[in-house]
């Protein structure tokens, strides 16, 4: 049976998103994405040059098969900002996809959870499917679900901080509750923290810094795309319970049983 | 008599910076996962003179994981060159000799679609002091005009009230760079003669004015040379986080702008050396991982391709000093200070390109107007 998994009608494989900033070039951008077989990259439309091709991440993207484009609201400071981008992320790229990104403080890029709720409801109502960037919190989540957004994308850690899965206890409530697809994004340094997110039950994960800042980008691409297929293939395959204390391979009390049968 | 306000004096540390703090001191600061003035302070000081390269290869590793293998670029066009300052260090300055030119509004949009034909997706507006020759109707009208061929409008202009820049904002303009040029109140009558300038709060407080008033980007500085550079360093470190505090939804960056030479022959009376230079911006990417470090074409090329990617991730490119003078039909020859790096956008993109580095031109959306 296939594995798949939905935003809004488009179906994916890959549970590897890739981010497009950061990278030196386009070329070692592009190789990157192959290198990560992901099916879905996010571009910031505050990226995006539709005069000047030499400046433009989507010429080098669009060169390439088999990739949705997610353009991203990144530089937002509220919901009117954010719904514009999205507007125009659209027209430019075709896509209803939108990552909808609101961090008023343009140095540490927190999402501001008051307006993220208020732009996605409306663009949801404006037939985008919409995918917001959040704090890791499991009330905001059921809250964009209820929005009717197609997933929602809580951070790991502060975006390009590389500190890791350090929201690990708040995502885990969020998958336990979601019915939508929930994605790990920002903050992963490692492709270990991409499997256990996956592990814990994440639909994806997205990454930009931790291959973009990596010595070899598209060696890293392809670390995390292993390392994504592995978590996710643990998940489906049930990880054993975990217990307190540690339980002996051969039991200490099988005696007992045997002792019985010898009455 | 001018002051230095509570909240930006850098005397608490500035003993340190000078020389009291120890190798050790900058080694813990170089190892610091929550560096703060006192750090800085260490890291500004001439102990850490003797670790440049650990501090390079930190900052270079900060400003990778926050902006990636991207440089930014912007291009300043002077749109004036009246002023009635008398800033002893400028070649502006309202006693030179020099004639004074002002890009009429016809001129300043063939140099808009000059730079906009040369790839540029954000300008740096720049006039001298308020006169009647450059006044803020014309600022606002540039403005404007700019705002309709870039995505990005910035201003480098004499200081304005809230609701000017109100005006500036409505207008297009996303951000100012406003230098205090130096923040020790002595030094800073003794350089400025004469003018609206003399007004050291008035410049001080004007890019907090700015972002109350919806600009979304302030760019701060000292000119390096003018005073002592560990006091001004860490006052400007404290005014930027003073900033940032306040008004956290604006963006700040820092630049390094080093004096230079110009009409009227100023000779800096604090020299800053390359190394010192380097030291002091290695010092604020350690300390302000996060925020936008800017070096202009101020310096020579050997000087920004060493500092391009580590520690610096925005820079200025194919800059003229003089009022305009892309276009080709307009060109003076005075301008306010003399370019180092005269290198065209092809070979310094070529430049950034064989060091792994991504040129950037659009970093900005007229949409978020």
């Amino acid at each position: 049976m296939k594995d798949e998994w939905k935003i809004g009608p488009h179906k994916f494989s890959s549970r590897l998103i890739l981010g497009t900033g950061k990278f030196a070039d386009g070329d070692s951008m592009c190789a990157a994405v192959r290198a990560s077989a992901a099916e879905l990259i996010t571009v910031a439309l505050r990226r995006f040059n539709r005069e000047k091709t030499e400046d433009d991440l989507y010429a080098p993207l669009a060169s390439l098969e088999g990739i949705a484009l997610m353009p991203n609201t990144s530089g937002a400071r509220d919901a009117d900002e954010a719904c514009r981008a999205a507007r125009l992320g659209r027209e430019l790229s075709g896509s209803d996809i939108v990552k909808l990104e609101i961090h008023p403080n343009p140095h540490h890029l927190m999402p501001d959870p008051v307006e993220t709720l208020a732009a996605a409801e409306r663009l949801v109502k404006e037939g985008f499917h919409v995918m917001p960037y959040i704090a890791a919190d499991p009330v905001l989540a059921k809250r964009l679900e209820e929005a009717g957004c197609a997933s929602v994308m809580p951070l790991g850690a502060a975006i390009g901080s590389g500190q890791g899965l350090t929201t690990m206890a708040m995502v885990r409530l969020i998958v336990r509750e979601s019915r939508i697809p929930v994605i790990v994004d920002a903050g992963l340094r490692a492709p270990s923290e991409a499997a256990a997110a996956l592990e814990a039950g994440c639909d994806a994960v997205l990454v930009n810094s931790a291959v973009a800042a990596a010595e070899d980008p598209a060696a890293m691409a392809a670390a995390f795309a292993d390392a994504v297929r592995a978590g996710r293939a643990a998940r489906r395959a049930g990880l054993m319970a975990q217990g307190a204390s540690a339980e002996a391979t051969s039991p200490l009390t099988s005696f007992l049983g045997a002792e019985h049968r010898d009455e | 008599m001018n002051e230095v306000p509570e909240q930006i004096d850098p005397r608490p540390w500035l003993a340190a910076a000078r020389g009291g703090a120890r190798r050790e001191d900058a080694m813990r600061a170089l190892a610091s996962d929550e560096p703060g003035p006192r750090e800085l302070a260490a890291l500004l000081s001439p102990a850490a003179g003797a670790l440049l390269e650990p501090m390079a290869r930190r900052a270079q590793a900060l400003t990778r994981r926050h902006f990636g293998r991207t440089v930014q670029l912007y291009v300043p066009l002077y749109l004036s060159s009246h002023c009635p300052g008398g800033c002893l260090y400028c070649g502006f300055a309202s006693d030179r000799a020099a004639p004074r030119h002002r890009l009429e509004p016809e001129q300043s949009e063939d140099e808009m679609d000059a730079l906009k034909s040369m790839g540029f997706e954000e300008v740096l507006l720049l006039t001298g002091e308020r006169c009647p020759g450059a006044d803020y109707a014309y600022v606002r009208d540039c403005v404007a005009r700019a705002a309709r061929h870039f995505h990005n409008v910035n201003v480098e202009v004499f200081p304005m009230e809230t609701g000017e820049y109100r005006g500036l904002a409505e207008a297009g303009c996303s951000g100012l760079t406003l230098y205090q040029e130096t923040y020790d109140p002595g030094r800073y009558e003794r350089f400025h003669r004469w003018g609206p300038k003399r007004d050291y709060r008035a410049r001080l407080d004007a890019p907090e004015r700015a972002l109350r008033a919806g600009l979304r980007f302030a760019g701060l500085g000292a000119l390096l040379g003018l005073s002592d550079p560990r006091y001004d360093l860490l006052a400007l470190y404290r005014h930027a986080a003073a900033l940032r505090k306040q008004y956290w939804r604006s963006g700040i960056s820092i630049s390094f702008p080093r004096i230079r030479d110009q009409e009227g022959g100023f000779r800096p009376d604090f020299p800053v050396s390359d190394r010192e230079l380097a030291q002091f911006i290695y010092a604020f990417r350690l300390c302000l991982p996060d925020v936008p470090l800017v070096l202009s074409t101020r310096e020579r090329p050997a000087l920004r391709d060493g500092m391009a990617g580590v520690g610096i991730s925005k820079m200025s490119v194919a800059s003229r000093t003089t009022v305009g003078g892309y276009s080709g039909r307009t060109q003076y020859s005075e301008g306010q200070f003399e370019v180092s790096d005269g290198r065209g956008i092809d070979e310094f993109c070529a430049m950034l390109r064989a060091a792994n580095l991504e040129p950037v031109f659009k970093n900005w959306e007229a949409v978020y107007r």
